[in-house]
């Protein structure tokens, strides 16, 4: 049998060790999840394996042969190829051209467009793909079958050893159902997985193993039978208090607000709700179901068809950024990276930036004049930062959306919008964010939490409202909330088992 | 850790080091670089490009790019001359609100070009690479047809003082220069629109959901480059005592460089007034010591080409960390 493995291997970044004398074997044929919080190892650990970077010590065997890559075009070669969490499709391109980018057939100089397509339309097919179309414009897919097209470049190197990146974290549930089969599929098949998420949920469906580090160091591996999600844990983060959601008065007579017949063709029709201050109401929906497109109108950077929107009681007459940021509402994007902050920008600049207004109102500014503003947020919301005034983008996922939060807060809005507020950050990352939301809705503050993880809505949500097909379908008290029936509702649009 | 911070510290000043072992180079090896007279010489020498590089910082950290400078100089010097003759008639000493009157139609069309360079931006989404390249042919094509071809002398005797005049001994347009710097260095750095800039240049669409105006913080910079550019013709026309349409060719190249000599990243949202302060000075010393040192003029311009190689080269480095 073929097999993975591992001895001493060693990463040293000066004087800090990133991963310190890992030894240890994959079986092969298996899928390998491989868990750690951020910052624990995990991914030099995989940029070695892949041969991104090398290894300050130690050694790697696959089947017995020693693997040296001093790129990763030289692991691909030896068997080994990685699917990284962000997308590398060129979206311009068909998801032919993407699959054999760089190893386009060819006719003398020309590219051999027929046995392009047949070789991607039969790959297609092995993985169980074959509704994706070889000729169709990747950009135009959904980002989940851009995921499959990105495995299906992968396979088509015939890998020995697939590493995947947290192929589920953009994905919605019926999207994670598809990847899953895939995954079954290629195990079947005989492909070794290393499977890397912060999913822990999907573990138990989709692990053989389950392998833990921490700051560095292997933890322990364990057969999936036995690893229950205390295990798992445990092993990520040593002993975790159990998540204590507090009890919270929410003032139900006056609404922060109100939603009315909200329309915005073609993403979702006739929305109407009213959310109160202190409560923290999530909305559910699958990827596509128009979410993250009413949080936008809501917030004003989408201009709604039809409807209206009041705030404190007063309807706002003409929806624009600045004038729903006037009204008192703050909105977190979904992507940190794309649209919530300026990663170039110093961490002190992004939590200066969306109160700007409010801090200096004279329009004349000065660090000395923003300082107040800035060490108030990092010691309020515990942001760990070295020096404020370096890159936001050398702070871990957790601390740069604490830094989104802390820079709306600055704007003291009445009502805040989290649209993802879990993505790309720990198990342990999310619950600090979970307590800062809470926190917040107990000083009066009203919440919008959407999120495609339905735990995320189940453990953080007073209610939750679904969306399905553009419409808001079902509505979950908090004791009614359970991911199960939440997932159902979302799936269907209907509402049995929700008592509400 | 101090010498962590230390290292920083001397990368993040890495261009002034450099500035200043140039200049004690120079000191050293050029005869006659150390006099009082040629050290004015050589910042009334960087006025012009200097102060369109401070606009042409803002310009590229909000995202943008203006090619169109060299050609607004040219268009703005023959623009105020054509006016002041046009409307003094054949008068031979043209009356002084004659020429005020011609600063401002020059300052006021520089306006409006910045301001539609960026509406061509925000309506049509031209990037401002391409339409800045339409509107440097544009121009240059401008300053010929207004002054047929050839130079229009049509300015008072006292005019001279704009760019050879001196106040205290120092040469006017080096205050000018100093106007410009504390007024582009106070916007970038104690005001919000100064923080806006960075922030659209740094991520267009957070800042957008952040509330700010980025289509009207993307015009003031252009519109800010055109109006220094247009400063900078008038103090030519007045150096030469007349409107030549073919002056300051190429000047965008130079002004380009020194701001990324002076480590503002082409990509946006980062880098400093006061770099390209030092990215202009660092060109004037440069091109003053070559000339004293007796440099072949084309050695110096490959000079100062492969120069601009290594600070794009350099610029790219930076960016990547």
């Amino acid at each position: 049998m073929s097999n993975l493995h591992f001895e001493g291997l060693t990463k040293h970044y000066g004087a800090v060790k990133a991963l310190d004398q890992f030894t240890h074997k994959f079986e092969s044929g298996q899928v390998h999840a491989l868990i750690g919080k951020n910052g624990s190892g995990k991914s030099t650990f995989i940029k070695m394996l892949a041969g991104a970077i090398q290894p300050t010590e130690g050694q790697m065997f696959l089947d017995g042969r020693k693997l040296e890559f001093q790129s990763p075009g030289e692991a691909n070669s030896a068997g080994i190829v990685t699917v990284h969490q962000e997308l590398s499709l060129v979206p311009g391109l068909s998801v032919a051209e993407n699959i054999y980018l760089g190893r386009l057939p060819k006719r003398g100089l020309l590219v051999n467009w027929k046995q392009l397509y047949d070789d991607s339309r039969s790959l297609l097919a092995e993985i169980g793909a074959e509704m994706i179309d070889p000729r169709a414009t990747t950009g135009d897919l959904s980002i989940g079958r851009q995921q499959i097209v990105e495995i299906a470049k992968a396979m088509s190197l015939s890998p020995k050893i697939l590493l995947l990146d947290e192929p589920t974290s953009a994905l919605a549930h019926a999207e994670v159902g598809q990847l899953f089969a895939l995954v079954d599929r290629l195990r079947t098949s005989g492909v070794t997985i290393i499977y890397i998420s912060h999913r822990l949920a999907e573990l138990p469906r989709i692990a053989d193993t389950v392998t833990a580090i921490r700051d560095g160091t292997l933890i322990g591996s364990v057969a999936i039978d036995k690893a229950s999600p205390k295990v798992i844990l445990d092993m990520m983060f040593g002993e975790l208090p159990p998540l204590q959601r507090p009890t919270r008065h929410i003032d139900k007579t006056h609404s922060a607000l109100s939603v009315r017949d909200l329309e915005l063709a073609p993403f979702f029709k006739g929305v109407s709700f009213d959310l109160h201050h202190g409560e923290v109401l999530g909305i559910a929906g699958m990827l596509g179901s128009g979410r993250t497109e009413l949080l936008h109108t809501i917030f004003g950077a989408r201009r709604a068809d039809a409807g209206r929107i009041a705030v404190k009681g007063n309807t706002v007459s003409n929806p624009s950024i600045a004038t729903m940021k006037a009204a008192g509402i703050g909105y977190a994007s979904e992507d940190r990276k794309a649209s919530g902050l300026v990663q170039s920008a110093a961490s002190h600049a992004n939590l200066c930036r969306v109160g700007q207004k409010r801090i200096a109102p004279s329009g004349w500014t000065n660090l000395a004049l923003e300082r107040p503003f800035v060490d108030k947020q990092v010691a309020g919301l515990h942001i760990k930062i070295g020096d404020p005034m370096a890159p936001v983008s050398s702070l871990s996922g957790g601390n740069q959306q604490k830094i989104v939060v802390g820079g709306l807060l600055n704007n003291e809005p009445d009502i805040l919008l989290f649209d993802e507020p879990g993505r790309g950050v720990d198990v342990q990352a999310k619950r600090q964010i979970y307590e800062i939301i809470w926190d917040m809705a107990a000083r009066g503050l009203a919440c919008i939490v959407v999120s495609t993880e339905l735990e995320d809505l189940t453990d953080c949500c007073d209610r939750v409202l679904v969306l399905h097909e553009g419409r808001l379908s079902a509505e979950f008290l908090n004791e009614d909330l359970d991911p199960k029936s939440l997932y159902a509702a979302c799936m269907t649009g209907d509402d049995t088992g929700a008592a509400a | 850790m101090t010498n962590t911070h230390l290292a920083t510290q001397l990368r993040r000043h890495s261009m002034l080091l450099i500035l200043l072992a140039l200049y004690v180079l120079v000191a050293f090896t050029a005869r006659g670089f150390m006099t009082i007279d040629n050290q004015l010489n050589i910042l009334r020498n960087i006025a012009v490009p200097g102060m369109i590089a401070f606009g042409m910082a803002l310009v590229i950290i909000v995202g943008e790019i203006d090619l169109s400078v060299g050609s607004m100089v040219a268009v703005s010097a023959c623009l105020t001359a054509w006016v002041v003759e046009k409307a003094s008639g054949d008068a031979f000493e043209p009356a002084w609100y004659f020429v005020a009157l011609g600063i401002a139609v020059t300052l006021c069309f520089a306006g409006f070009v910045g301001w539609f360079n960026g509406m061509l931006r925000q309506r049509v989404g031209v990037p401002t690479f391409i339409s800045s390249l339409a509107m440097m042919a544009t121009l240059a094509g401008m300053a010929n047809l207004i002054t047929n071809g050839s130079a229009i002398e049509a300015f008072p005797s006292w005019y001279y003082i704009i760019g050879s005049g001196r106040f205290l001994g120092v040469p006017v347009p080096v205050y000018l220069l100093a106007v410009a710097f504390v007024f582009t260095y106070v916007l970038a750095n104690f005001t919000t629109l100064g923080r806006s800039i960075y922030a659209v240049g740094g991520n267009m669409e957070a800042a957008r959901l952040s509330g700010i105006d980025i289509w009207r913080t993307k015009k003031i910079c252009m519109i800010i480059v055109a109006l220094f550019a247009a400063t900078g013709g008038i103090i030519y026309s007045s150096l030469i005592n007349s409107g030549n349409p073919t002056i300051a060719r190429g000047m965008e190249l130079e002004v380009i460089s020194a701001v990324i000599i002076g480590g503002v990243s082409l990509f946006g949202g980062r880098g400093s007034i006061w770099g390209a302060f030092v990215g202009v000075l660092f060109l004037g010393v440069l091109i003053n010591a070559m000339t004293l040192w007796g440099f072949n003029p084309y050695a110096q311009q490959v000079v100062r080409g492969a120069l601009i190689l290594g600070a794009v080269f350099v610029n790219f480095y930076i960016d990547r960390k």
